[in-house]
């Protein structure tokens, strides 16, 4: 070997250099602590469970359960997904097992892991919600309720409450009211102003916000002349969405003063540090499941590995570190 | 047996001609227990476009040394199978299976495998298992035009071994009889019971099959080819509608179904 020109494998060699300290990859949302920050996200790792075989469950910092309603929801007609590029278009419609079968079948099994497990609600009337988080209350296995006011693909509902700022805030203070569990509330980027919808959701007591939801969107089959859905306009997510999310995501960091969980095309480290960088605490993974259900875990992996070649001891510190521009 | 998420290298990719081409790839000896009927998930480009990986029914398995060796038939429809199509020998491509539910018994009477164009794919694997078991069948091959009967050859050989037919159909009449696949298929229900209808094609195709079936009192199984986001039943994407009112999932309830169970 020549001298000096592989320090690593000399260290190995020598054990002259201490091998660094594994990073402090744990984040805090509000009173919630996460033992890393990477998430998946609801609707992308159905109830969790099902890919133990596929996916590391134990190396997860959360999970976000698939949305659930009151009764369990059949969705909507088929084509539901379409491919534009760099993305992915969904028009699910909230097919769910209903949170009586996730919290008798369910949630039992996740209690096994360290990740903390969110579970996402949603209403078709505004008194779904605090009935569901009523609900949950009491299960111990439950860390947090993140709020679906922003699901673009069912009529009624959801995003009725997302797009108003004075229903949003009297919702979430409705759950407020029967729930002690901290309440993330997931924006809906189909709006003028995130950072208003935002700060309404604080003003009724939420703990957290998630940004973003899907991004409202529409292909067209050239050649069939078909809408690549069948309700002709579905929710945008993947790679496509990122730089929304990553806006949106800054705006709110900087502006509301709640935690935010970075959502929107997570794939790599990078996106995970940049939404750091932006002001996020914690990201989710969603749609970069379906490519690989690993991605989660290899994240995790990467972020340490990234801490490390950075010199930084703690994740936390990259939260809203980023440096605008002098002129900003 | 579980799907295993794992890379595959690429063996060959041999032209039928093209459009339609076989993708080899070793990999895994859990890859042998793929049955007939099953598919994996491929990842066709690292890029962005597609996006999410694709779903391919395996046509052929055979043992290796040291693992499995599985061939995918498809066809050149956009970049992902054009990307597809120009691998070469020892580049690795990742690779989710064997998913789905296989294609069921048949009947003690013979059988009656249909494909339209690249919907034949699951069905050489089929029709060796049926060879195997000592089933007759009659193989109906049917395409907008010769080039469209990938691999004619190796399903014919399986049929008459089988001691079975050989039927193809071209709408333009370059290949075999002119006109539709149903039209032979029609003709030998009226003359002599089948035991069973397996099938893989266009959705306008499977459908007459079903038709078919419950007009001949024909149990039939058809595979079914769907939007697919993630192939593990994560995503909810591949929903299939059913005659009770339930949404199935194409990865996970099939792809193959019982024709009956459908919401055509």
């Amino acid at each position: 070997m020549v001298s000096g020109a592989d320090s690593g494998g000399r260290a190995e060699a020598t054990g002259a250099i201490a091998t660094p300290c594994a990073p402090d990859l744990s984040v805090r949302l509000g009173n919630l602590v996460l033992p890393n920050p990477i998430m998946t996200a609801s609707g992308t790792f159905g109830y969790g469970l099902e890919f133990a075989h596929l996916a590391a469950l134990d190396r997860l910092g959360g999970i976000v359960t698939k949305g659930l309603s009151l009764v369990p929801l059949r969705g909507n007609p088929p084509p539901r997904i379409g491919e534009p590029r760099g993305g992915m278009l969904n028009s699910i419609g909230l097919q769910n097992i209903g949170v009586e079968k996730f919290l008798a079948d369910v949630l039992p099994g996740l209690g096994k892991f360290p990740a903390q497990v969110m579970v996402n609600l949603f209403g078709y009337e505004f008194d779904d919600y605090a009935r569901l988080a009523e609900r949950v209350d009491s299960f111990a296995g439950i860390a947090a309720v993140e709020l679906n006011v922003s699901c673009p693909n069912v009529k009624k509902g959801g995003i009725e409450f997302g797009h108003d700022p004075v229903q949003l805030e009297r919702l979430v203070r409705s759950v407020r009211d029967v729930t002690g569990k901290p309440i993330a509330v997931k924006l809906s980027p189909n709006v003028t102003s995130p950072v208003a919808i935002a700060e309404a959701a604080k003003a009724g007591g939420a703990d957290v916000i998630s940004a973003i939801n899907t991004v409202l969107g529409m292909s067209i089959d050239p050649w069939t002349r078909r809408p690549s859905l069948n309700t002709t306009r579905g929710g945008l997510s993947g790679p496509a969405i990122k730089p929304i999310a990553v806006r949106i995501v800054h705006d709110v960091a900087k502006k509301v003063g709640l935690p935010v969980i970075g959502i929107g095309g997570v794939e790599t480290v990078d996106d995970v540090v940049e939404f750091l960088l932006a002001g996020a605490s914690a990201v989710q993974v969603g749609t970069a499941l379906f490519r690989d259900p690993r991605t989660a875990e290899r994240l995790v992996d990467g972020l340490a590995s990234r801490l490390v070649e950075m010199k930084i001891e703690r994740v936390s510190e990259l939260i809203g570190a980023v440096r605008p521009w002098e002129n900003a | 047996m579980q799907p295993i998420d794992t890379s595959g290298r690429v063996v060959e990719v041999v032209p039928h001609p093209l459009p339609y081409f076989s993708l080899v790839l070793e990999g895994p000896p859990a890859w042998r227990e793929t049955q007939a009927g099953q598919f994996v998930m491929i990842e066709t480009s690292a890029g962005l476009e597609p996006y999410l990986r694709r779903a391919f029914s395996v046509h052929d398995v055979s043992k290796t040394d040291r693992g499995a060796r599985i061939e995918l038939l498809a066809k050149i429809v956009g970049p992902g199978t054009r990307e597809m199509a120009h691998k070469r020998a020892g580049d690795t491509m990742k690779v989710l299976g064997p998913l789905g539910k296989p294609y069921g018994a048949a009947e003690a009477r013979p059988s009656a495998l249909v494909a339209g164009g690249v919907g034949s794919a699951p069905l050489l694997l089929l029709g060796r298992r049926l060879l195997a078991e000592g089933k007759r069948f009659d193989f109906f091959y049917g395409g907008r035009s010769a080039i469209d009967l990938a691999r004619s050859a190796a399903f014919a050989e399986l049929a008459r071994e089988s001691g079975g037919e050989f039927i193809a159909t071209t709408e333009d009449g370059s290949a075999g009889e002119r006109g539709l696949v149903t039209a032979p298929l029609a003709e030998r229900l009226r003359q002599s019971a089948y035991g069973k209808i397996f099938s893989c094609g266009p959705m306008g195709l499977l459908k007459r099959l079903a038709e078919m079936s419950a007009e001949h009192s024909v149990p039939g199984e058809a595979a079914l080819e769907t939007e697919m986001g993630c192939g593990y039943g994560a995503c909810l994407g591949c929903a299939v509608e059913l005659v009770d009112g339930k949404i199935a999932l194409c990865c996970k309830d099939g792809p193959v179904f019982a024709c009956e169970t459908v919401k055509w």
